[in-house]
């Protein structure tokens, strides 16, 4: 498997202006390959092709409506909840074809986690906001199951904050802690790939850096792609970025190197601010 | 020039401002007169009696404690039928229905029947249930007529309060690997439980006076007659309630059941307004801060 696939059409590949970093098959996790994508009968995905790389942040960086979200949402199939929007491609998932029709979504989006722009606590105990999606895979005894909570906050760097609340109710806590409970939900399942939408967008500067902080840990052991706006924070958070335009992958290439040499003349405008 | 366009603005904005208070006066004038009558007249009857002894002939002392427990029973009989087909109809709608042709078919049909003359959902019961399958007035009947008034009322709260839940908390439950009646029963419900918790009480609230559905089901009884030794617990015989009551009493010549009628409007009337209080409560507690 080599890591730019090579069966793209010709007339697809050659229309815009592109270029994908070379990535040994053996580091990728997650393989997108010529994705396209349909709201209906609008096409928002074109023959996508993106290696996410294991234990590391993949960031997703261009203007509104390119279809970087879009692409996210394929990743853990949260699109099927809406008729009429379908994949079409591959998306490999440690070699297997997430998009085949006899994959178990529910199953597929316990190994792919997913924290979403605006905070989304449970209407439920901060305790049992965490322990929702653990409850439904597996039947922990009681400290096994105060040990997993207490993990996963202690992951998504929260466990300090709410220790003393466990019971209090998730809606009380603040907009930032609020996500950091919702990364801490994603996390006590054990996904292996964490899909990140824009997850600090309606957070204040202090609860970013927090967040930031966050995602940094985890690479350790998950996977993580997310979805930013925020260009500063893709050269933060993430070790290779992903620009789109216009629903297609413009340039794929190791953060550093996007940022400092971009390659496609659409890349240096946007990241020069030119653009979007 | 400018200042006549001011000063007629401001009549025109005080004229229009004068009128809605009047009209809302009105309103509210013929609220209190009907609240004070019913508080006159109905207050003077009130006493244990009312409670505790069964409707009689005129002239026997009597209450009206049978149709007070007919009226709980097919009311409460009603709603539990009432909340399983709402709810479940409700959150079909709101989360499987979408757009599709069946879908709308259904909601337009519930428009319909939210509206529906209460009188022909009386008649419709009687046509099925008293002429054909239980043969007779039962107090079943009853209840599902007034379930039938209620079934629309619940639907349409639970889809709309259902369909106000953030799209991103429906999708942060499946995200998380959980089935969609899953996420549906353990969040989203819960999430919106203040909101069809309230369609529950409004509709409890409307058919705790409705009469028409129960002349032709419930027909009522001058007697007691639910309890543990009856055959079905009693529930398919007719039953009393208190609507039924009031409009046979209200319409006789004696003085004593016109009294009745009124104490049984009032028992009536602070039902429904400690229902809708209720229903304040309970959505003001439930509202994240």
């Amino acid at each position: 498997m080599t890591a730019v696939d090579t069966q793209q059409p010709a007339e697809v590949a050659e229309t815009y202006e592109h270029y994908a970093a070379e990535v040994p098959a053996s580091l990728v996790k997650v393989h997108v390959k010529n994705l396209d994508f349909f709201y209906g009968r609008h096409q928002a995905l074109h023959s996508v092709t993106l290696p996410v790389i294991e234990k590391g942040v993949t960031a997703l960086i261009g203007p509104s409506g390119c279809g970087k979200s879009t692409l996210l949402r394929a990743m853990n199939r949260i699109y099927g909840l809406y008729p009429g929007q379908r994949a079409e491609g591959e998306i490999m998932l440690d070699g297997e074809n997430i998009l085949e029709r006899r994959v178990d979504v529910a199953t597929l989006r316990s190994r792919v986690g997913m924290v979403f722009q605006k905070p989304t606590p449970f209407p439920m105990s901060i305790y049992d906001n965490v322990a929702f999606g653990v409850r439904l895979y597996e039947h922990l005894s009681r400290a096994d199951m105060d040990a997993r909570v207490e993990e996963a906050l202690r992951k998504a760097a929260l466990w300090e904050e709410v220790k003393d609340k466990l019971r209090h109710s998730g809606l009380g806590l603040s907009g930032g802690q609020q996500q950091r409970l919702c990364v801490a939900r994603g996390i006590a399942v054990r996904p292996e790939v964490l899909l990140l939408d824009e997850p600090a967008s309606a957070l204040d500067p202090l609860s970013t850096r927090k967040l930031e902080e966050t995602i940094v840990d985890l690479k350790s052991d998950y996977t993580i792609v997310i979805v930013t706006h925020n260009l500063q924070q893709a050269t933060r958070v993430s070790d290779n970025t992903g620009f789109m335009y216009l629903g297609r992958l413009i340039e794929f290439a190791p953060t550093t190197e996007l940022f400092s040499a971009p390659k496609a003349k659409r890349t240096a405008d946007y990241i020069g601010g030119r653009f979007g | 020039m400018a200042s006549l366009r001011r000063v007629r603005r401001t009549v025109v904005d005080g004229a229009f401002t004068g009128f809605c208070w009047v009209v809302t006066g009105v309103a509210l004038f013929a609220l209190g007169l009907i609240l004070w009558s019913l508080a006159t007249q109905g207050f003077g009857g009130l006493n244990l009696n009312v409670f505790a002894l069964p409707t009689e002939p005129s002239g026997s002392p009597g209450g009206l404690m049978n149709a007070i427990v007919g009226s709980i029973v097919t009311c409460l009989l009603a709603m539990i039928m009432a909340v399983i087909v709402g709810v479940l109809a409700g959150t079909w709608l709101a989360e499987y229905g979408g757009e599709s042709l069946y879908a709308k078919v259904i909601r337009f049909l519930n428009d319909i029947l939210l509206s529906a003359p209460s009188v022909l959902v009386g008649l419709f019961v009687y046509n099925i249930l008293v002429a054909h399958v239980i043969g007779h007035f039962s107090a079943i009947a009853g209840a599902v007529a007034l379930a039938l008034i209620a079934v629309p009322i619940i639907t349409r709260t639970t889809e709309d309060v259902l369909k106000l839940q953030p799209t991103a908390l429906r999708e942060s439950g499946v995200a998380l690997g959980t089935p969609r009646w899953t996420a549906i029963r353990k969040i989203l419900w819960r999430s919106a439980a203040s909101g069809i918790l309230t369609g529950g009480l409004l509709a409890f609230a409307r058919i705790s006076g409705e009469t028409a559905p129960l002349l032709f089901t419930a027909l009522g009884n001058q007697y007691f007659s639910v309890g543990l030794h009856e055959p079905m617990l009693g529930l398919t015989q007719p039953i009393a309630a208190l609507p039924l009551v009031i409009f046979q009493y209200a319409m006789s010549p004696y003085d004593d059941w016109q009294h009745l009628a009124w104490t049984g409007a009032l028992i009536v009337a602070a039902a429904v307004l400690g229902t809708n209080i209720l229903a304040r409560i309970v959505t003001r507690e439930r509202r994240p801060s």
